[in-house]
């Protein structure tokens, strides 16, 4: 992989980047973390002024010169205290019930609720609509065909720290609440044990007619297979049996990984499989933990390819993770392990490659068109910068810190360039497959 | 600033100048102290490290860390969803049921909340389990308590338990020096 141009961010962690193209313009809007100890709230330099991290909106339709337009500062605090870490964008002309000239922004703000803006002027965004009096806001996913939009949030009376609130989004300035949803004990009045709390859904919209929920990060995952028009149109009120009717089916992983993204490759031809009578093409789920610990404290998160084709039988065919050795990645500083994937499902790597962010290890390109035999093609490891936060472990009761670069998420546009960002404040950075993995990739 | 453990250490050894000075304190410290003995971890391997389980006193306690767990690092343990959420009273029984509202407690330096449960009858006899979570920082030290817990004597008497020398000791080498 290589690197085509990148953006500081202003020195602010960074958590998701969603890459929008807005009339003849390629826009990356990126929501952080909150500010360290040592920086609370970074200085803006076109404001001038010291602004607590929220959105950064940076216009990259010449990639190897991206331009920062806008910093729109979110919730003051540290750390995952503070700031707006998630984003999603659609556009009006696309949502039923939108402003055809405006373009929509769902971020959350800290983690105590959601927020629609209007960005079709990214230089100067609006904000339209506040969903609040949540907690533990995360990581929602929006479909910008119906509106329909799965967001991840701490409600009320339930009891667990994420749930799933349904909204639908049509008309942005005007939410309509749909549903909360979970796994039954997770919901007000229950007792007994509380399942793990849900990290983020993808939905395959009404088309495909099933949503992906993945539930934990490092511990105790839950790949959870839902029919979407059950869960939009089914009872509501949230009693055990209603949400479990629109369940499918659920598959446990190992109380040692947790299951972050959950990223459906569906209908995927298997050329092993080709002259077989059944099961030529396979429906995969691509589940990917996340790192929790510094410097390998934790059992090692990583890659899963997990077949659904037989969909209340899911079965985990296959894995991936960086090799340890290959980098003395356990002594490096910082996480080591999996965190995300690219989640834009558009046709430039879709089912052919799969990017993974794996913090001190950086970005890795997997080629997935064989997901029983998924294979690294390349990665990229950015360097450290002056900006570059250190990261901690005790050690006989001290701290023990190294500087470490943490590539926490990954994001892809249209064009085939590849988008990563730095939770350890070293920034945006650009890049473009070469070799083999341009070649995987079908690209020029 | 004082890392937990030279905290722990510094008001156990001041606990026991205390304790020395006084009878009411003397049998209490020997009261901690006899009668419990260290039992094998009774729950299956799951995602955190195994904990040390202790009977004493026609009661049981299972305690252990769960590093990084805390859902706020800054308020710690301060609801009884969390209490339900990350303690470990679902291995003695999945579908326990809360007596009542929770209350604050303290465990020598760390804060959080313990809840009474009920659990499910074994041998016709029904059965008491309290969940412990307090916090350090972003750490949980999750406890659980299970036994003829009807009367607060009983409890307390756990409660002090878990403040020896024998099991503050233990906690400290799992908690390594944070």
């Amino acid at each position: 992989m290589r690197l085509v141009g990148m953006s500081d961010l202003q020195a602010r962690s960074a958590y998701q980047p969603t890459i929008q193209h807005q009339g003849n313009r390629w826009i990356a809007y990126i929501g952080h973390h909150g500010g360290t100890d040592d920086v609370p709230a970074p200085v803006n330099p076109l404001t001038g002024k010291a602004e607590s991290n929220g959105t950064s909106i940076v216009d990259v339709t010449d990639p190897t010169n991206p331009k920062f337009l806008r910093h729109i500062p979110g919730l003051p605090g540290k750390y995952e205290d503070g700031g707006a870490q998630m984003v999603r964008v659609c556009e009006g002309k696309t949502l039923p019930k939108g402003d055809r000239a405006a373009v929509y922004m769902l971020r959350t703000f800290g983690s105590q609720a959601h927020e629609i803006w209007n960005v079709a002027d990214p230089t100067n965004p609006l904000l339209l609509t506040r969903i609040d009096g949540l907690q533990d806001t995360h990581k929602s996913w929006w479909e910008c065909d119906t509106g329909i939009a799965f967001l991840v949030s701490g409600a009320p009376g339930w009891r667990t720290r994420r749930m799933t609130q349904v909204y639908d989004l049509s008309d942005p300035a005007h939410p309509v609440k749909i549903r909360d949803f979970g796994l039954p004990g997770q919901e007000p009045g229950a007792t007994g044990a509380v399942p793990t709390e849900v990290h983020g859904p993808i939905s395959t919209g009404p088309k495909g007619n099933r949503v992906y929920f993945g539930y934990g990060t490092n511990k105790g995952g839950v790949m959870q297979i839902v029919d979407r028009e059950k869960l939009l149109n089914g009872p509501k009120e949230p009693t055990p049996d209603n949400l479990r009717a629109p369940e499918i089916s659920r598959m446990l992983m190992s109380s040692w990984n947790g299951a972050h993204t959950t990223f459906p490759m569906l209908q995927m031809p298997i050329a092993e499989f080709a002259k077989d009578k059944d099961g030529s093409k396979r429906d995969i789920v691509m589940i990917v933990d996340e790192a929790i610990l510094n410097e390998c404290l934790e059992a090692r998160q990583m890659v899963w390819f997990a077949d659904v084709s037989i969909e209340n039988r899911p079965m985990m065919i296959s894995n991936y993770t960086v090799s340890e050795a290959s980098g003395a990645f356990c002594q490096r500083g910082g996480r080591f392990g999996a965190h995300s994937s690219n989640e834009s499902m558009a046709s430039v790597f879709y089912e052919k490659m799969a990017f993974i962010s794996f913090f001190n290890a950086g970005v890795r390109a997997l080629d997935v068109r064989d997901p029983y035999h998924p294979k690294e093609v390349g990665y990229f490891i950015p360097a450290i910068t002056a900006a570059t936060d250190k990261r901690c472990v005790k050690v006989a009761g001290k701290d023990r810190c190294r500087v470490a670069i943490q590539t926490n998420n990954v994001e892809t546009d249209d064009r085939g360039y590849i988008y990563i960002v730095d939770r350890a404040n070293t920034g945006l950075h650009i890049l473009e497959l070469t070799g083999e993995a341009r070649q995987a990739a079908g690209l020029k | 600033m004082l890392n937990r453990r030279t905290v722990v250490q510094a008001s156990l050894a001041a606990g026991l100048v205390a304790g020395l000075a006084g009878v009411a304190e003397f049998a209490k410290w020997r009261r901690d102290n006899t009668g419990w003995h260290a039992i094998s971890w009774p729950f299956p391997r799951d995602g955190w490290p195994t904990g040390k389980a202790w009977r004493g006193e026609g009661i049981e306690v299972y305690i252990r860390p769960k590093l990084g767990f805390c859902s706020n690092c800054d308020t710690g343990v301060v609801t009884d969803e969390e209490v339900d959420r990350v303690t470990d009273v679902d291995l003695l029984d999945e579908h326990f049921v809360p007596v009542h509202e929770g209350s604050r407690i303290h465990i020598t330096d760390l804060v959080g909340r313990a809840r009474l449960y009920r659990l499910k009858a074994k041998a016709g006899i029904s059965r008491l389990a309290e969940g412990i979570a307090v916090a350090y920082k972003c750490d949980l030290v999750v406890a659980v308590v299970v036994g003829d817990l009807a009367d607060e004597p009983t409890r307390r008497s756990a409660h002090a338990f878990l403040e020896t020398n024998t099991v503050q000791v233990w906690l400290n080498q799992q908690l390594e020096g944070r």
